[in-house]
């Protein structure tokens, strides 16, 4: 009789054992693959020069091109961010700079040169949730969420696409523009290979596609992306181009001179 | 010919039970397809799917990314700008966005359309309201900025800051109602002072869908019942009344199956299929019934009595019908695809009311059993026969007078004024046409027609010329009474450009060239959804959309408006590889008013001379061709000039009765020439085959139905939509017509005529 309670007891702690060590391999909890995919989306290396070519296309296939120049310049991984955008196309805005300082905690600072009237505007950031440069992306889609703002959820894993992929549902704490965001993050790079924003209706409206990825400086990066609005039909294409990382941007350029007269060697 | 029906109408006195269960079998055939009733209340339907303006319309719609818009209007009487208020606003416009079907992206409201403005020398793009003020001086703030601001000034808030409108664009204009009534709920929670209005097209349109479904369940019974009641009345007897309801009621059964079955939907139009085919389908049975009763008593054995009144009638009661159902098949031939519709089944309809008397109707009183004897009318027939001795007598001043009040009522026609307008289909103090009213004295109107620039390249509507053109043109059409509020690209452009010259005064204006339009543009757009000018620009600014809002949905306003706009260009000639062209709900109205009219008209008379063209062949005589025209041209003519001298609009359902002059006329005039001059051909005398036809039989059985016809369909004054009313007032007016014209001036044009008519 004893035996048995012993054998019992045995089989219990090993039983117990096992399932810690297995859900240790399996990783970590869905707060922190969040975390994680945070810094390796929005905060690769110490800064970044990247030219963006970005599709506008609407329900009716018609397409308005957005060609522009982006430095972005990490102060803290997670925390304060600074970005400069020259515009390329189209042609009526050429030479029209975009500055982002992106604090963790506070609203940004944005500021805008408007050539045409040689004008410099300071311009409001009265939510993350406006359209980025008039594309599906929002700002906050472009610079990230603080991942204490939702409380996320492992739903299952799943493959995608031949990858190992987190699936987890984030549910808004506060004020946020979707009311449910689905996540697909790859188990290996913790890149958002896919994610779907659900609306005050309950249903999908938005719906976030990485294309292709590849490796540059031993950075994983998504040079392919394709945000869809499932409601209007609209989508945006965005395509990464020499893309540097780590390329030594210095502080100043972020700054109303440069926004100005931009810093060729850097935008060219 | 004749023996093929007689054996049909002896074959079913001889069967009658037989004929009766056959008749009731094919009615439940026809019965069960009624659950496929698919109902159509769209006014678009009316133009044909490819008609060049639907077209341009529909593709309007896409590349502008317009819906269909629903509107909310919130008044207060001392102004909306008081912090409850406020909040009731954030809280209904939340609430819509949270409707299904409700396209939340495209919501214009105070909380969610965007507006420019400077702040501490700061550039926000935002809507006014995203929270609630809380002090005055932020209501104030607010209050100021909306009401400072042609974006949003008699748009989104009245211009004396006493309304606030919601604009809610829907998935599709069906579910218009459905969401309607889900608005309803948001706004009857609140308890404050504000009123509420919903309007828009959608809404007038589904409504009166759901509405037309109660009244066709409702008024059309209601006629029925009213119709027996006044049969009952003139006649004193059951079985009088009895068999024609059951040949009508199984002939509109038959024919709305029918149309139902065959994939058709249930337009505007042929929602009244019933309403029309009832009296043609009672006029047949009285007929028959008045000379089955005058017969009966003298050979007093029903067998033999109806065969003698078919022996008599066969002819006129197969012409009259045919020659109605030719002219209301020929309808066919209009470019109006509901009125071809209406036209074919009414004509199928009339060949199955036809059918029935012939079959089912023998049977019937085969199988009635009657009890008390049989009265011969006399007073009505006396009145009559005096009549026709009065007419006769003195032909000439009859005809005379006739002709003095036909060309009276001709110029009473040039009076009328051609005009509709969906929402005037709702009676004055139904809560839509209320809420049209309100809301329309409040914001810059309801009625919302997009004017299109198109150019041949792209960015052409970017360049200084093009938008000083529109803003010009803007300018214009805001004097104009009927145009509320006119709204454009131009005016994002000019507040952009004022707010970053520090809102000073002199610079709302346009800027002088491309580059800086393209730029305050593309500010704009940097910080607000993509697809927020799409309702003022094409994607590659090759096309540009002016807002124009008007406050009446009056075919004529918008009319005078298009006019307009054509004298201006005329007058200021457009850019260079500039074109113009209207598109929205009250223009493509005026279109198919436009096609309506003159589509009727040429239906209408295309119907006459088929008409003629038959009566000239059964009279085989063209004289008497013309004589039995008069009484419709007679009836119709005095309608219209009545109508054009009480001042009614000519509209869309009076435009559809004309039609059914031809309906009623055709069927008196075809019964009192034949039957007259078979009495005629007995007799050999005029006055006594004139006194025969007016006191007795024929006149009887022509006055009875101009009188039931006449007062049965009176309900219809009491439906809540109002082509029905109309149709049941012009009913009246017309069988009154008709029959006056039939019995009083046919014996004077006959009298007056006689030589060329009667050889005599």
């Amino acid at each position: 009789m004893r035996m048995i309670r012993t054998l019992f007891l045995i089989g219990a702690f090993l039983f117990l054992g096992f399932s810690k060590i297995c859900s240790a391999q399996e990783g970590f909890s869905a707060q922190e693959v969040i975390a994680k995919s945070r810094l390796a989306f929005f905060y690769a290396a110490n800064d970044m020069r990247v030219k963006i070519s970005m599709e506008l296309i609407n329900q009716n296939g018609h397409k308005r091109v957005r060609e522009l120049t982006m430095l972005r310049k990490d102060y803290e991984d997670g925390g304060e961010q600074k970005y400069f955008m020259y515009f390329h196309k189209p042609a009526d805005v050429k030479d029209t700079t975009f500055m982002v300082y992106k604090y963790p905690d506070k609203d940004d600072d944005r500021w805008l040169f408007i050539p045409a009237i040689d004008l410099v505007k300071r311009i409001a950031a009265n939510d993350k949730f406006s359209s980025f440069v008039g594309s599906d992306f929002t700002y906050e889609d472009v610079s990230g969420r603080k991942p204490e703002e939702d409380t996320h959820h492992l739903l299952r894993k799943e493959v995608l696409n031949d990858n190992n992929c987190f699936v987890i549902e984030s549910i808004p704490r506060g004020k946020a523009e979707y009311t449910k965001r689905i996540s697909w993050m790859d188990e290996n790079n913790f890149l958002p290979l896919k994610e779907e924003f659900y609306d005050k209706q309950n249903e999908l409206y938005r719906q976030f596609e990485a294309q292709e990825v590849k490796e540059i400086n031993g950075i994983m990066t998504i040079t392919k992306r394709v945000m869809r609005n499932l409601k209007t039909g609209h989508r945006t294409e965005v395509v990464f181009q020499e893309v540097e990382y780590n390329s030594g941007i210095t502080d100043d350029i972020f700054s109303e001179r440069y926004l100005r007269k931009a810093p060729m060697e850097w935008v060219k | 010919m004749k023996k093929a029906i007689m054996r049909l109408v002896e074959f079913s006195i001889n069967r009658p039970k037989l004929v009766v269960f056959l008749t009731i079998i094919v009615t439940l055939l026809f019965a069960i397809q009624f659950p496929k009733i698919r109902i159509d209340t769209d006014p678009e339907n009316m133009l044909k799917a490819d008609e060049p303006i639907r077209v341009f319309h529909k593709n309007v719609k896409k590349e502008f990314g317009i819906e269909e818009m629903i509107v909310l209007g919130i008044a207060r009487e001392d102004g909306i700008f008081h912090k409850d208020s406020l909040e009731r606003i954030k809280r209904i416009s939340d609430g819509i966005l949270r409707i299904k079907g409700v396209i939340a992206d495209d919501v214009m409201s105070l909380t969610v359309t965007n507006n420019v403005v400077g702040m501490d020398g700061t550039l926000n793009v935002r809507p006014p309201m995203v929270d609630v003020p809380e002090t005055d001086a932020e209501i104030e703030r607010l209050r100021k900025e909306v009401l400072d601001n042609p974006l949003f000034k008699d748009r989104i808030v009245s211009s004396d800051g006493k309304g606030s409108s919601i604009y809610v664009p829907i998935e599709s204009k069906d579910i218009a109602h459905e969401i309607g009534e889900k608005i309803k709920v948001l706004y009857k929670k609140e308890n404050g002072p504000e009123r509420y209005y919903l309007a828009g097209l959608p809404i007038a349109e589904d409504t009166f869908g759901s509405e037309m479904f109660v009244q066709m369940g409702l008024t059309a019974p209601m006629a029925g019942v009213l119709l027996m009641i006044v049969f009952f009345i003139i006649f004193r007897r059951i079985s009088f009344v009895v068999p024609p309801m059951m040949v009508a009621m199984l002939s509109v059964a038959w024919t709305m199956g029918g149309l139902i079955g065959s994939g058709f939907t249930v337009h505007i139009m042929s929602s009244m299929i019933p309403v029309f085919l009832m009296p043609i389908a009672i006029c047949e049975t009285v007929h028959i019934l008045s000379d089955f009763y005058e017969k009966l008593p003298q050979v007093n054995d029903r067998k033999k009595a109806i065969l003698a009144v078919f022996d008599e009638l066969v002819k006129p009661l197969f012409f009259a019908p045919i020659t109605t159902a030719v002219g209301f098949a020929d309808l066919a031939l209009a470019d109006i695809p509901p009125v071809k519709v209406f036209g074919i089944f009414i004509a199928i309809g009339i060949v199955i009311a036809w059918f029935l008397s012939m079959t089912f109707l023998p049977a019937l009183l085969m199988l009635i059993k009657e009890k008390r004897p049989i009265v011969k009318e006399e007073t009505g027939s006396k009145v009559l026969g005096w009549i026709g001795r009065f007419s006769l007598g003195k032909s000439m001043a009859v005809v005379l007078t006739g002709a003095i009040l036909l060309a009276i009522s001709a110029y009473g026609i040039t009076t009328l004024k051609v005009n509709d307008n969906p929402v005037k289909w709702f009676k004055s103090h139904h809560p839509i046409r209320v809420a049209d009213r309100e809301l329309n004295k409040l914001i810059g109107g309801t009625y919302i027609s997009y004017l299109v620039l198109e150019s041949e390249a792209e960015d052409e509507i970017k360049k200084p010329e093009v938008m000083g053109y529109m803003e010009a043109l803007q300018k214009h059409l805001e004097t104009n009474p009927i145009v509320g509020k006119t709204t454009s690209i131009v005016d994002v452009v000019k507040r952009v450009n004022y707010v970053l010259h520090d809102e000073d005064q002199r610079s709302q204006i346009l800027p002088k060239d491309q580059n800086t339009t393209g730029q305050y543009l593309f500010l704009f757009l940097m910080s607000s959804s993509p697809d927020e000018l799409d309702h003022f620009v094409d994607y590659t600014y090759q096309k540009a959309n002016i807002w124009v809002q008007l406050k009446s949905g009056d075919n004529r306003d918008m009319t005078a408006v298009v006019e307009d706009v054509e004298n201006y260009i005329k007058g200021n000639p457009l850019p260079d590889g500039i074109k113009v062209q209207w598109s929205g709900l009250p223009f493509l109205n005026i279109t198919w008013q436009k096609l309506m009219v003159n589509g009727m008209l040429k239906a209408t008379i295309g119907t006459w001379w088929v008409v003629f063209l038959l009566m000239v062949l059964q009279f085989r005589s063209i004289w008497w061709g013309i004589v039995g025209m008069l009484p419709l041209v007679f009836a119709v003519v005095f309608s219209y000039g009545l109508i054009g001298f009480i001042g009614k609009e000519y509209d869309m359902p009076i435009a559809v009765c004309s039609t059914l002059a031809l309906g009623l006329g055709d069927d008196f005039a075809i019964h009192f020439i034949s039957r007259f001059r078979q009495r005629f051909r007995e007799t050999k005398e005029l006055k006594q085959a004139m006194e025969l036809t007016m006191g007795g039989e024929p006149a009887l059985a022509i006055f009875r139905n101009a009188l039931v016809v006449g007062l049965g369909f009176f309900p219809m004054v009491m439906a809540t939509l109002t082509p029905y009313v109309t149709v049941g007032l012009f009913f009246g007016a017309l069988a009154f017509f008709s029959g006056v014209t039939t019995l009083i001036f046919l014996p004077a044009l006959i009298g007056s005529f006689k030589k060329v008519l009667l050889k005599i």
